[in-house]
């Protein structure tokens, strides 16, 4: 009955987002937030996109002149969109449609995932034996909780109306981890690739990915089934029942094995849709310069940070000031510093695959080259898939008046520095800083919220089985 | 190594040293946000205490290093000017053809290029997100007659040695339907640098000389006229011509359309003032611009300078008229004067302390710079160039007699020339934009100022108790819950997300300190409305949208016996409230410093204090009643149109006001896009509304 309930909420919650986003759109001129740096990077930029597609159509290179470096599959999705106008309505209307439309497909992913995400830990604490926890678990709908969350963010709405490809961009990391969860390895192959293509960053996915594929969706750490199998062995041997035996023994081994024909079906998946994506590219830009120009422009201006415009990352203020001849070995260090928390990362969390997901994601939308809100929003959303295991998160009210606080002020100190001219550069990047500091708060709190959750987990399934035992 | 492990786990392990500096703090917040607030007022008072002198930042501006070199033959082509103006307003009643077609014939005399500015007065209007977005060149007034345009004459000479990328602007305000001698003589001071300015070889930026025609009001014509110039407008409005052949009949040989010389270094405003001071002759300067922007320091210093050494002009700066005359202030400059002795006595290296009456006037004097700044709305034409990131003062001589009963113009011409030949040649050495010295700071004379650095810190002090006492709630409620009883092997309890709920009901009462701000908007748009009737439509508005959401919201009133949980609801939602206020402040600062600093004065300490009355009546105690009788009357005072009237009757003795009063402010406040409104809108009200809310909860 409850359950009906909410759902019944959420499409009129879902709608009224739709509504707002809608409303928003009509006001484009007062709102003025495309030119925001924090909304429009040089890779999501819409007004850029537009400027591609027109020096496409006058059959030059959409890389010339350093102003389009996205792919140029957006280039061909997005930019006759940029140019129909119809009359009497606001100029980008087509495109707003477009991501109001790609917010709403994400959310309604990210609530498919988080369902069968519940089901499955829900069902993993059972085998456990821990029915209580498991029963308690589904109280929170937290797929329904994720979705709205992603749609009614402010940070999700105002890159939806500010005319940011990160929606898209969005849509094909959430299209790439739900095709994970439901283990659709062509999907999330699909995801994955175009996710890679359009922003570079989300290719460190492909570990939780495989992990997901591999093991499952997210569950209490391994060795917990593996003690309870044993113990569980053990006694139906001395009970004797064939019949259980066998189940056990089947449901044992399907929790060692990784799935190997799923990773390797992925993997196979994953040339293929790529060498799709990269034969279209290659046909788009014949006469410009091919593959490699493509690799240049985008890939390399992600890597190589030549735009200094400011935006909300930490990298900019650094890169304008450093001198240039250490300007190749700091790239690396903090190009480095994303790779380097990959590795320990998935060993830890290896059970986890999707909440490894999302502590990849949120890494890497502080560590990036060109951040912006639609990143935060995307990880924002994905928190909320976690909130069973999260809900005992310390500092909530901090972070969250943190995050209110910095996005309210980094504007305000936009405006003093740009138009006033009393503020400087100092200013602006100051509260670069403090957001990025409540983003690393917030992915140690989550991590360290999550290990807790493990450890009680433990706790109490070793309780169990001793009980069990004795 | 294994018997230091066992102490250590036999004992709860000790936190660390910031962390247990955090606890301490938070659970003393009563103390420590007393003693901060206390200090804040201090280091408030103190203020004009510790300004410092000003003192020219920029090296390259060498202010009266060289000679004036204003001449006589100058002063007296003025002086004819003058004369030529002034007979014309007896001759043909002040036609505004004749008089703008004398003023750009003077003009084209000195080889000026010379050019009319067409612009239609634009109607303040309330464009709540102004202060976010780049000055919009898009707004433009829709029903535009004949009859309402302004004509700026604009001359410019262009500098020998520059290359035309730089200017200075002069600007002359001037009504030529009504000619008053103090604006002829403005135009004859201006006329006599220009004069100057058209034959000198060193000058190395173009000189602009608008004269701003001051019918509609002197900011809008010197707006419209910097809008074209910075943001031109390629779709114009399409006026008829037929009825609007005026502008038609001037001469056919002058250009006829819109001239710019290079970026803007300075603009400096004169204006001569109507009416003698019977005291000396003396020098006014306005710098406040919208939203408490000010122009370089070094702009004022280099004015100040000229003004005080070079032509022995007294010099001033607003000041609050009513402090001056008030004994406790006087008794706060004895007390600190004395403190300053006795530090000298201790130690003569200390420089502490000035003299009481110099206390007293620096205070008056920062009171009004505070207000101006706190105001939002710039004080004059010089406003205008603010918002294209431009220094600029207004500068309003104001001679010892009225100029009309004034017998010798010539003299006065000529200090007035002195000194603005003398700015300008001291900004023409810039080689660069202002930067050196000062954007954010207050004036307690016109040679001392406080830098930002320093009055920073009275609004830390005000602000420093928000986030301890909010954190001490924070814990206070979280700890004082009853822990569900530990049967089960699992409490599903969303122990730290309760604040939730709080940030819920704070959030929308935002919204609706968001509608309640936004509602004039529409009420203007209905005609015939007095004052007091707008007043009371808004008050009844506000009111009534605030018992429906609270009724909404669920106001616990209907809940019979509060259970636990419930009666430690308003310490919750008290923390998130003063969250929300101490954001709102820090933006607000960094905003427009004055109205925040203003504001936290207001309610911060409101904030703090509010606890339910219902406690304290229940204690019965002596303590509690009182602070209870304090709530109240903070709650009183933190009220907006309270405070407004309260401000009003202890700071304007002129007295006979009533509460129309308030409507007409905030109209000016809006009218003007003044971020003050929107404070009071969207951070103050609401947070007001929380605290009531708060002191009425039953528990």
């Amino acid at each position: 009955m409850t359950k009906k309930k909410k759902v019944q909420w959420f499409w009129m919650w879902v709608i009224g987002s739709v509504t707002l986003r809608l409303i928003l759109v009509y006001f484009p001129r007062n709102l003025n937030l495309s030119s925001r740096p924090e909304v429009s990077t040089p890779l999501t930029s819409l007004r850029r996109l537009a400027e591609g597609y027109w020096l496409k159509r006058s059959s030059m290179s959409p890389y010339a002149g350093s102003m389009y470096h996205g792919s140029p599959l957006l280039l061909a999705l997005l930019g006759p969109l940029t140019v129909t106008r119809i009359e009497g309505q606001p100029d980008q209307l087509l495109c707003s449609l477009v991501f109001v439309i790609a917010d709403v497909i994400s959310a309604t992913l990210i609530r498919a995932a988080g369902r069968s995400l519940q089901a499955a830990y829900s069902s993993s604490l059972k085998v456990l034996g821990l029915h209580q926890l498991s029963e308690t678990s589904e109280v929170l709908p937290s797929g329904d909780f994720a979705a709205l969350v992603y749609l009614w963010n402010p940070f999700t709405i105002i890159a939806c109306v500010g005319l940011s490809t990160s929606a898209i961009e969005n849509l094909v990391v959430v299209l790439s981890l739900y095709g994970a969860c439901k283990r659709l390895a062509s999907l999330a192959a699909f995801g994955w690739v175009l996710a890679t293509h359009l922003s570079f960053y989300p290719s460190i996915l492909i570990i939780p990915v495989i992990l997901l594929l591999g093991y499952g969706p997210d569950a209490p750490p391994r060795k917990l089934f593996q003690r309870r199998i044993k113990l569980e062995v053990g006694n139906s041997s001395s009970i004797g029942s064939d019949h259980l035996k066998e189940e056990l023994k089947d449901q044992s081994s399907m929790l060692k094995v990784f799935a190997w024909r799923l990773v390797v079906h992925f993997l196979i998946w994953i040339l293929l849709w790529s060498s799709y994506v990269l034969v279209l590219c290659g046909i788009y830009l014949q006469k410009h310069g091919g593959l490699q120009e493509l690799y240049r422009r985008t890939y390399g201006f992600i890597l190589t940070i030549p735009d200094l415009s400011p935006n909300i990352g930490v990298l900019w203020y650094f890169f304008a000031e450093v001198f240039d001849f250490f300007r190749s070995f700091f790239l690396m260090v903090f190009h480095g510093n994303i790779l380097l928390m990959i590795m320990p990362l998935a060993l830890r969390l290896n059970h986890r695959p999707c909440f490894l997901a999302f502590v990849y994601i949120m890494i890497s939308s502080l560590l990036k080259s060109y951040p912006s809100v639609g990143d935060s929003a995307l990880y924002l959303g994905l928190l909320g898939l976690f909130s069973y295991e999260l809900k005992d998160i310390r500092f909530s009210f901090l972070l969250f008046a943190g995050y209110v606080g910095v996005s309210l002020l980094s504007p305000v100190m936009h405006n003093l520095w740009i138009w006033r001219g009393t503020g400087n550069a100092n200013f602006y990047y100051a509260t670069a800083i403090a957001y990025a500091l409540f983003q690393v708060a917030l992915v140690i709190e989550c991590v360290n919220c999550m290990l807790n959750h493990d450890r009680m987990v433990t706790k109490l399934t070793t309780t169990k089985l001793k009980d069990a035992k004795s | 190594m294994a018997e230091a492990k066992t102490h250590n786990n036999s004992n709860k392990p000790r936190p660390r040293i910031l962390i247990y500096l955090a606890i301490q703090i938070i659970t003393h917040s009563t103390i420590v946000s007393v003693i901060c607030f206390i200090a804040g007022i201090v280091a408030l008072l103190l203020l004009p205490v510790l300004a410092k002198n000003t003192y020219i930042s920029e090296n390259a501006l060498m202010p009266g290093s060289a000679t004036n070199m204003l001449s006589s033959h100058d002063v007296a082509e003025a002086n004819k000017l003058v004369k030529d103006l002034t007979d014309l307003k007896l001759r043909s009643n002040g036609s505004p053809i004749e008089s703008r077609k004398l003023i750009a014939q003077y003009m084209l005399g000195l080889d000026a290029e010379v050019t009319y500015h067409n612009f239609y007065p634009q109607l303040n209007q309330f464009h709540p997100l102004h202060f976010f977005t780049s000055p919009d060149s898009s707004i433009i007034s829709k029903n535009i007659s004949c009859a309402s345009i302004g004509i700026n004459t604009v001359g410019i000479i262009r500098a020998p040695r520059g290359d035309g990328k730089e200017a200075i602007v002069l600007v002359t305000p001037y009504n030529p339907k009504k000619v008053v001698l103090g604006e002829a003589l403005s135009l004859g001071v201006a006329y006599s640098v220009f004069s100057l300015l058209s034959r000198v070889t060193w000058l190395a930026k173009d000189i602009i000389w608008l004269v701003a025609d001051s019918q509609y009001g002197e900011y809008s014509s010197v707006s419209a006229w910097l809008r074209e110039y910075q943001a031109p407008q390629f779709h114009r409005v399409v006026v008829n011509s037929e009825t609007c052949n005026e502008s038609s009949t001037i001469e056919g040989n002058l250009y006829s359309g819109f001239r710019r010389a290079g970026t803007i270094a300075a603009a400096l405003v004169v204006k001569i003032a109507e009416d003698g001071n019977h005291f000396d002759d003396s020098l006014n300067i306005y710098a406040e611009a919208s939203n408490g922007q000010m122009p370089n320091l070094d702009l004022i210093n280099i004015v100040n300078y000229l003004a005080v050494h070079k032509q022995h002009l007294r010099i001033k700066v607003s000041k609050m008229w009513s402090l001056l005359g008030s004994k406790w202030l006087n008794t706060l400059g004895v007390f600190w004067e004395c403190i300053g002795q006795y530090a000298r006595r201790l130690n003569p290296q200390w420089k502490f302390g000035i003299p009481a009456n110099e206390y007293v006037e620096g205070t008056a004097t920062l009171a009004s710079s505070m207000y101006y700044q706190g105001l939002g709305v710039p004080t004059g034409p010089h406003g205008a160039f603010r918002d294209y990131q431009v220094d600029a003062i207004t500068v309003e001589i104001s001679p010892k007699v009225s100029p009309t009963k004034m017998n010798r113009h010539i003299d006065f011409i000529f200090r007035g020339g002195r000194l603005i030949e003398g700015v300008v040649r001291s900004i023409n050495n810039l080689l660069e934009k202002f930067h050196q010295s000062f954007f954010l700071y207050l004036l307690t004379s016109p040679s001392k100022f406080v830098s930002v650095g320093v009055y920073m810190i009275p609004f830390a002090l005000l602000g420093a108790p928000l986030p301890i006492v909010a954190a001490s709630l924070y814990m206070f409620s979280s700890k004082a819950t009853p822990q569900a009883p530990v049967a089960s092997e699992v409490d599903f309890s969303l122990e730290s997300w309760k604040w939730i709920n709080s940030a819920k009901k704070v959030f929308v009462i935002h919204l609706w300190g968001v509608a309640v701000s936004l509602l004039p908007y529409f009420l203007c748009r209905i005609p015939g409305l007095t004052p007091t009737n707008n007043l009371t439509v808004w008050g009844s508005f506000a009111v009534l949208s605030l018992v429906i959401l609270f009724s909404m919201l669920g106001y616990p009133t209907s809940v019979a016996v509060p259970s636990e949980a419930e009666k430690r609801e308003w310490a919750n939602l008290k923390s998130v409230t003063l969250s929300a206020i101490f954001i709102g402040l820090s933006l607000m600062s960094v905003i427009n410093f004055a109205t925040a600093e203003i504001g936290a004065l207001l309610i911060v300490p409101f904030c703090l204090m509010a606890r339910p009355l219902m406690l304290d009546i229940q204690a019965r105690s002596m303590r509690t009643l009182l602070l209870a009788t304090c709530n109240l009357a903070l709650g009183f005072i933190a009220f907006p149109p309270c405070a407004f009237l309260l401000l009003k009757s202890a700071f304007d003795s002129s007295g006979g006001y009533n509460i129309s009063d308030y409507w007409n402010w905030m109209e000016s406040l809006w009218a003007w896009n003044s971020a003050t409104y929107l404070y009071i809108g969207i951070v103050h009200l609401p947070c007001w509304a929380l605290c009531i809310h708060i002191l009425f909860h039953p528990s």
